[in-house]
């Protein structure tokens, strides 16, 4: 359809559009769109935990501490801190800081931030990060005291993650109301969720810190890669989450966009139970961990994004060691190793459908190539969950898996894992126990190392793991966005500069 | 009639019992949602205490006699992802599938129906060829490829439509194709079969003896007869959008119930399923009840219960 006056508008408009583009060198954007997976499970920062929701409630909430993008631990709503015994913490709080409805937030608020988190009644997922502070109480007009079951080194670490809600808004208006409704002090007001399509947020212009640099932030749900992919390519997102690299390769090539990554603290690893044949022979454990190219999984299945990784903690945790390299690929060793135990072990690699089936398949390969009469059992998430829970006697003598305890700190990623009498753990050794055990009660951090390096030596050594690769996280962008992805998985709006 | 009615309405509740009780113990088989609920490094008690508050430490049997009663309450239960009422999430979803389902309907119809009268009235011809080339490819294209397809060209390339989420009638235009090309191909071969059928008998032969034009048979005469079996598969196609539309959903972020049923599935979201189910089974077995009905509007010979 032909306007006779289309010429005529465009022209003006295009003049007009060149006149303000002089005038305002960098435009602000005021509306911006973030294509998630799912739409958020909850916005309570209390209750569910997982990606797509605290993606966006971390922009509604302020927590009591957080990491800045170098990972280090740095002040939020608590300013400072002060150890008063091993079993006493006194945090200091945030003067000036309002909630979304003008309230202050108070030590009363923290208190009861803590104190509901780690009650049963509230029954939250959570719980179990929380669980060695027993309470919190307001101290004064700028204090809360934690107290904790005993020293607790990895407290901090986990504070990154309890975000502050308000007391007499939570106590008002119940916790089912609340979940609808959140209010919070972050950098974004909650404005609206249109279920199942979006969660629209707005800026807090009253915000204590960095404010954000977009009026409206929008979260939606967009399940398809693809289309999350053709959504930036198309300009109709400015972020999507969880792209794999080829669709990455994609965005780039295209022009229309570009690719934001980096290293998480989630690692991908083998199980070998040492306390069920196969397997109870160290010479098999040696020769599967001997079998795996890590290189040739990262390089020639994944895109070259992830990293092979020796340790079951990565760089981005407190308890890593540069010198912990682990078995190198070795497929002579592993022939020879097999060879000399005699046969063809019987191994049935279980894995869940959340993993990369490429990789389960190429480590399959492997493990044949070298002797093993290597088979896939393929279940559901649930059931593998649910397998791979059954403690060191019921576990699978094989598994693939993947792992993050979210909390940048060898106490969370390697505690429930080799500690004897956990439902996730393989390893039932003493000294495994009361190395893990000494660590996590005292607050003498070269203690911990030195703990933590007989941990890892003994997992390099005993291997009931082959740690395989460190996964990425890759986001497609509008190609003005700048933003720093972070190991803990984080979309932080006012830490995100617009340039054109 | 109202005999009819009646049997026919206590058959239904049957049907929906039975089918409450399959999927209320064909979910419990898959596994336990409390494992995907708990962070990587939960304690046991951690799992112990999250199973006890959704309730799933009770006996199977509790379970479900206490779903029994809820569902006779009209009460579909709480999701246990999201923690709100199931009828809630289904109500703010269904609105997105009847548009989608009634957008793939419009495609399906129009498209099908002129394409299977042009089918049999041109059965000869290579331009019937061509046409049957044609809704053969458009029934033969996976969806996940077509809609991706179709995003790539008409919303990325062409930038004429929004590539995926809601909004104006604009954002329902590529998923109501995709979604229909496929059915359009069922209504084509229905409405030839059927117009072939009816071109072949004694009165449509006397019609044409008496000098009557093919478009003057076509709307007085054929499409009437013919459009029975059409109706019959427009019932069937019905609940076959209201529940094929996962993948299109998912292709084009179109928030139906397709996609929410797919989510929950996958999050053991035993609530969510069984209430869209429910809702499924309930609408299959409306939609099959008034088929009955509209035969009978139809065509008086099988209007039942008149004994004429």
């Amino acid at each position: 359809m032909a306007h006779p006056l289309k010429p005529a508008l465009l022209g003006a408009a295009l003049a007009l559009a060149s006149a303000l583009v002089l005038s305002v060198p960098a435009e602000a954007k005021d509306r911006f769109v973030i294509d998630l997976v799912n739409e958020p499970s909850t916005l309570d920062p209390q209750l569910q935990w997982n990606p797509d929701s605290y993606y966006v409630y971390r922009n509604i909430f302020d927590n009591l501490v957080t990491r800045d993008d170098k990972g280090e631990i740095t002040p939020q709503i608590a300013t400072s801190w002060k150890v008063l015994s091993d079993t006493r913490v006194e945090f200091e709080i945030r003067d000036g800081v309002t909630f979304h409805d003008g309230s202050t937030l108070t030590p009363e608020d923290v208190a009861f931030s803590v104190n509901r988190i780690i009650d049963p009644k509230l029954a939250s997922p959570q719980q179990g990060q929380f669980d060695k502070i027993v309470k919190a109480e307001a101290t004064g007009p700028h204090s809360v005291v934690l107290t904790l079951s005993g020293p607790y080194p990895a407290l901090l670490a986990q504070l990154v993650k309890l975000s502050i809600v308000p007391k007499h808004v939570v106590e008002a208006v119940g916790n089912d109301a609340f979940n609808l409704k959140p209010v919070g002090s972050g950098p974004y007001k909650f404005d609206s969720w249109q279920r199942g399509v979006a969660v629209t947020l707005t800026r807090n212009d009253a915000y204590w810190g960095t404010k954000g640099p977009f009026a409206i932030a929008v979260f939606r749900a967009v399940p398809d890669a693809a289309t999350r992919l053709a959504d930036v390519e198309a300009g109709s997102a400015d972020l999507a989450v969880s792209l794999d690299s080829d669709l990455a390769g994609q965005l780039a090539a295209s022009g229309k966009g570009k690719r934001l990554y980096t290293l998480t603290e989630r690692l991908a690893y083998l199980r070998l139970n040492p306390t069920r044949p196969p397997f109870d022979d160290k010479r098999l454990r040696q020769a599967a961990a001997y079998a795996i190219d890590k290189e040739g999984i990262t390089e020639g299945i994944l895109g070259g994004l992830d990293k092979p990784i020796g340790q079951m903690v990565t760089p981005a945790h407190f308890g890593w060691f540069e010198d912990i390299p682990g078995l190198p690929y070795d497929p002579d060793k592993a022939k020879a190793l097999v060879a000399e135990v005699g046969g063809t072990p019987k191994v049935e690699i279980a894995t869940g459908s959340f993993f990369d089936q490429r990789v389960v398949q190429a480590i399959q390969q492997e493990l044949a190539d070298v002797g093993f009469d290597a088979s896939i059992r393929l279940v559901d998430t649930p059931t593998f969950l649910k397998l791979i829970q059954q403690g060191a006697q019921g576990g699978p003598a094989l598994a693939v898996s993947r792992s993050s305890c979210a909390c940048q700190d060898a106490d969370g990623a390697l505690y429930q894992l080799f500690h004897s009498g956990n439902p996730w753990t393989i390893v039932e050794n003493k000294d495994m126990d009361a190395w893990l055990d000494d660590a996590r009660a005292t607050l003498d951090a070269d203690r911990r190392l030195a703990d933590y390096r007989k941990v890892s030596t003994f997992i390099a050594t005993e291997i009931p793991v082959v740690p395989l690769f460190q996964t990425v996280a890759i986001y497609g962008a509008a190609k003005p966005l700048q933003w720093t992805p972070t190991p803990n998985e984080s979309l932080f709006l006012n830490r995100m500069t617009w340039s054109d | 009639m109202t005999a009819f009615l009646l049997r026919r309405l206590g058959q239904a509740l049957l049907t929906i019992f039975g089918v409450a009780t399959l999927i209320f113990f064909l979910q419990r088989l898959t596994g336990d949602p409390t494992y995907l609920l708990v962070p990587d490094t939960a304690t046991q008690a951690d799992i112990d205490a999250l199973r006890h508050a959704l309730g799933f430490d009770r006996p199977l049997w509790v379970q479900y006699l206490s779903f029994l009663g809820e569902i006779a309450r009209f009460d579909l239960g709480k999701s246990v992802v999201q923690t709100i009422p199931v009828a809630d999430i289904i109500a703010s979803r269904l609105p997105y599938t009847l548009a989608l389902a009634a957008g793939a309907l419009l495609v399906a119809c129009g498209l099908g129906i002129p394409v299977g009268v042009a089918l049999a009235l041109g059965r000869d011809r290579w331009i019937a060829r061509i046409l049957a080339g044609l809704v053969l490819a458009a029934q033969s294209m996976p969806t996940f490829w077509s809609g991706i397809l179709m995003i790539l060209v008409f919303a990325v390339t062409l930038g004429w439509l929004p590539p995926s989420s809601t909004g104006g009638i604009d954002h329902l235009v590529m998923p109501s194709v995709a979604l229909g090309l496929l059915s359009m191909a069922t209504f084509a071969r229905v409405t030839r079969t059927a117009l072939l059928e009816e071109l072949s008998k004694d009165y449509v032969r006397t019609a044409r003896a008496r000098g009557a034009a093919t478009g003057r048979l076509l709307l007085r005469h054929l499409a009437r007869n013919a459009s029975i079996p059409v109706i019959t598969v427009a019932g069937l196609e019905i609940s076959n959008l209201l529940a094929g539309a996962v993948i299109v959903e998912t292709v084009f972020a179109w928030p139906g119930l397709g996609q929410l049923t797919v989510q929950s599935i996958l999050a053991r979201d035993f609530p969510i399923v069984q209430g869209v189910v429910l809702l499924g089974s309930f609408v299959t077995v409306a939609l099959n009840l008034l088929t009955d009905l509209l035969y009978s509007a139809v065509d008086p010979r099988i209007r039942l219960g008149s004994a004429r």
